[in-house]
């Protein structure tokens, strides 16, 4: 199949462009879900056609801003999109004009009061950005430091959240043991702007990204390297205006796992199960990140890599994505509970995923499923079996 | 409808009823793109209440209801045409029949498969090719199309050159009768399951469909250009008349080749003649012969070229996506014209003095469906935010129609739009046939009413003509300053 490149012009003409054909429906995760029509992406792009294209405001009902608001962002419409429209960039124009409405989810004005007051999607204060890396051995380096190769951009839910505190300090590990010169920003890591921008709250997202990227720029530091897909995004996608020609190479980790795997700085021993990966919709279709997760665990002696149903290109959302769980937690968890009858056909016994916010709700999902499947972040699993 | 039974419904379907206006509003179009205060104008297309009946038993329900509370109901799945087909034009109920969807079962010895109606092409395409099975014949629109849908309409697109319209290939439906009835057809009953193929839901709802598949095989693909239309006619005739008949033919003209080019969106170079895609489905040794067979065509013919395969095989990928044409908007008007392939150069000649005295360029493309047949779909660009200029280009769709009649054609499926053209599509002993068709099985006529029988009030053909031509009249005056 030939691969289309999105294209955006404006929400008005993007709005009339949309022929309303419905290749989206399938696709469409949400609409799959809830079943009505002004849940499909053609749905909303048709109520957006009347009211910003055919200026018909009275159409911005609390039933409309809701529908928007339902949408994880996966971005499966737009590889679906017979005109080629780039449906991310409109839903997150429709959400940034719904924010100068003042109508926008109470939920994404929660969001934003914490990034604006702590630099970080959390109630707590970015100083303790590091907390999670206080049971490493030494975490010395990990003070935002000049003279290292490689910055590990670590991401708020990384940060600040427990469970996925368990990345960080498998990617510190992984990273040190390859003899990798890292370090991390700190305290000066701001979120990377994603979930601003995902809220409609496009130029808060920007002045994040652009303190991010003079701190790396004061760093003097050339490679970054991210865990979360969404994050990775941002330095991929969106940075480039903000470094100004200055030299950046960014990573995933899985990119970088995958190089350093290749280059035999790190050796995997065999594990015995049969594992299946979940793309992030970030990492994945979003970003065009599909074989180095799978090139790591193939790598694994012994172990047997099955494909779920939707994978790759048409994989399907876990449902954490574009904010929604802070709108609508129960779609969530029924988008996820689809991706999670998809992993029980597979037959798998691990789950593994290269994105803190999947693992999160797929472990719910699996959990309430009562599935006996381990639900593992790739850093978790090369930790795991790397080669001491 | 009632209050008591819009309650009942709502009782009955809980949160799989809506009578939310902005549902309701949504389920009020299709891809037609006919301004809504026109549609409001002329019609009553907002439904009072939208159900989502999940089983055969809750549609055969809702039928009696409504049946004996004489509510029009519209049945609506993909809603992927342009004709208002799956579009209320007297409020009442739409069903919404997105939910009856799943492969029932696969017969491997009879080589068929039982499908629910909603189900999309695409995925039973996807489906079957697990298997190493596909579909005979599917429509230009199957990602978004479903089973259901293209039997109800005319049923001809890529396949149906080789394996016939998908009427042909239908072993046994079933249907909910407007009583609520339900009632399975098989090809060999009496009445026979042919009445509902291009019935465009208005004898029944058709909840499941036994359809013939075939093996899955490999593919080959040709994309040709040829200088001109008679002789794109010419090559048409000889790959129909060879010995292997191809899976697929779709021509595009020079005006679609240009757009194309000048939308970036083009895998060709050339933006003159007419492009001509091939394509051919068989055993590895069928396409090495098929290959042969062409390169000895291509020797007597000197004006055909054929460009190279990759160029021919993204053509073959995009083919669901002619709407993409419509990046050159915002909007597209156009019509479908069902017609002989004799009559190509002669459509094309008409279309080119009509493009000329409108000063518009018209787009042409299509896919040839059966020996003698073609669908041609001709379109212009509009926008829909200048209501006076779109008005005044609208006439010229019934312009297309015209040029299409004047050569032997008709439109391509009915719906409420095309009913003025009601008798070019049917003779007066069909259209008498089907109306009492029609009154037998329907009475009250609450499926699906105001489409295919009678032309509206409102778009009767005296109507209809006189206004067409006073706007086109208009347009063609002011189209310097367009």
């Amino acid at each position: 199949m030939s691969e289309h490149v999105p294209i955006y012009t404006t929400l008005e003409k993007e709005s009339l462009i949309c022929a309303r054909c419905g290749y989206c429906r399938n696709a469409c995760p949400v609409y799959q879900t809830i079943g009505w029509e002004s849940a499909t992406p053609r749905g909303k792009i048709s109520l957006a056609r009347q009211i910003f294209a055919l200026d018909n405001k009275e159409k911005m009902t609390d039933e409309f801003v809701q529908r928007v608001s339902q949408c994880t962002l996966c971005g499966a419409c737009a590889h679906e999109c017979a005109t080629d429209i780039d449906t991310q960039r409109l839903w997150i124009e429709l959400r940034q004009r719904i924010a100068t409405t003042g109508k926008a989810p109470k939920g994404y004005d929660v969001l934003r009061k914490n990034l604006q007051a702590n630099k970080n999607i959390t109630t707590t204060g970015n100083d303790e950005r590091l907390d999670w890396a206080q049971d490493l051995d030494n975490a010395d380096h990990l003070k935002s430091r000049i003279g290292a190769d490689v910055c590990y951009f670590v991401g708020c839910v990384s940060s600040f959240f427990p469970q996925a505190s368990e990345i960080a300090v498998a990617v510190s590990e992984i990273l040190t043991a390859a003899n990798i010169n890292f370090t991390t920003l700190g305290g000066e890591e701001w979120c990377c702007g994603f979930p601003l921008r995902g809220c409609g709250f496009v130029d808060d997202g920007r002045q994040f990204i652009k303190h991010n990227v003079q701190r790396i720029k004061e760093l003097g530091i050339h490679t970054i390297v991210a865990s979360c897909p969404s994050c990775y995004h941002v330095w991929k996608k969106d940075a480039d205006e903000y470094l100004d020609g200055y030299e950046l190479n960014v990573f995933h980790i899985t990119e970088f796992i995958a190089l350093l795997i290749q280059n035999k700085q790190i050796r995997l021993k065999a594990m015995h199960e049969t594992i299946t990966y979940h793309d992030p919709c970030d990492l994945g279709r979003n970003s065009g990140v599909f074989q180095p997760p799978r090139y790591i665990i193939q790598n694994i002696p012994d172990v047997t890599l099955v494909e779920l149903k939707h994978n790759q290109m048409k994989s399907l959302c876990c449902g954490g994505g574009g904010n929604l769980q802070s709108v609508d937690p129960e779609l969530t968890n029924a988008i996820s509970a689809t991706r999670t009858q998809e992993i029980r056909e597979s037959g798998a016994s691990v789950i593994v995923s290269a994105c803190q916010q999947c693992m999160k709700i797929l472990s719910i999902s699996v959990r309430k499923a009562g599935l006996p499947v381990k639900v593992m972040d790739i850093c978790q699993l090369v930790l795991k079996q790397m080669v001491r | 409808m009632n209050k008591t039974t819009l309650l009942s419904i709502k009782e009955k379907f809980g949160t799989r009823a809506s009578d939310s206006l902005m549902e309701r509003e949504l389920y009020s179009r299709d891809l037609a793109p006919v301004p809504s205060w026109l549609v409001k104008l002329l019609f009553n297309a907002l439904p009072e209440i939208v159900v989502r009946p999940a089983s055969t038993k809750e549609i055969s329900e809702l039928m009696k209801l409504a049946w004996t509370e004489h509510v029009p109901v519209t049945p609506r799945a993909g809603a992927t045409t342009v004709f208002f087909n799956t579009v209320p034009v007297k409020g009442g109920i739409v069903m919404d029949l997105n939910l009856i969807k799943g492969i029932v079962a696969v017969d491997e010895e009879q080589m068929t498969v039982t499908v629910r109606a909603a189900t999309t092409w695409g995925e039973l395409e996807e489906y079957l090719n697990q298997l190493n099975y596909a579909c005979k014949s599917v429509p230009s629109s199957a990602p978004a199309a479903t089973i259901g849908g293209w039997l109800c309409m005319m049923g001809y697109g890529p396949g149906s050159l080789k394996y016939g319209s998908l009427m042909s290939q239908v072993k046994a439906i079933e249907v909910v009768l407007p009583n609520g009835r339900v009632q399975k057809y098989s090809k060999e009953m009496t009445p026979s399951i042919d009445r509902y193929a291009a019935s465009e839901g208005t004898l029944g709802i058709i909840t499941e469909i036994e359809l013939e598949i075939r093996a899955l095989t490999s593919m080959k693909h040709f994309l040709f250009h040829v200088p001109d239309i008679e002789h794109a006619l010419l090559a048409i005739k000889n790959f129909v008349g060879r010995k292997t008949i191809p899976y697929n033919i779709h021509f595009s003209d020079a005006h679609y080749m240009r757009t194309m080019k000048d939308l970036g969106m083009a895998h060709w170079d050339t933006k003159c003649g007419c492009l001509i895609s091939v394509d051919y489905e068989g055993s590895v040794e069928e396409l090495s012969a098929v290959e042969a067979d062409i390169d000895m065509y291509m020797k007597s013919d000197t004006l055909l070229t054929r460009l190279p395969d990759a160029v021919a095989e993204k053509e073959w990928d995009e083919r669901f996506r002619s709407i993409r044409l419509k990046r050159g908007g915002p909007s597209v008007l156009g019509g479908e014209v069902w017609m002989p392939i004799k009559n190509l150069p002669s459509y094309m000649r008409d279309l080119e003095q009509m493009a000329n005295r409108y000063g518009v360029e018209l787009i042409t493309y299509g896919h040839v469906v059966s020996p003698e047949h073609t669908t041609m779909m001709t379109a212009l660009f509009a926008d829909e935010t200048s209501a006076l200029k779109y008005m005044l280009d609208l006439s010229l769709v019934k312009k297309i129609q015209d040029a299409g009649y004047r050569n032997g054609g008709c439109p391509y499926g009915v719906g409420l739009w095309n009913t003025p053209y009601i008798r070019r599509i049917y003779n007066r002993a069909g259209l008498k046939r089907i109306r009492e068709r029609k009154r037998t099985v329907d009475p009250s006529d609450i499926m699906n009413p105001g489409k295919i029988y009678q032309t509206p009030f409102m778009l009767n053909a005296v109507h209809f003509h006189i206004s067409m031509e006073i706007l086109a009249a208009v347009r063609k005056v002011f189209q310097k300053g367009w």
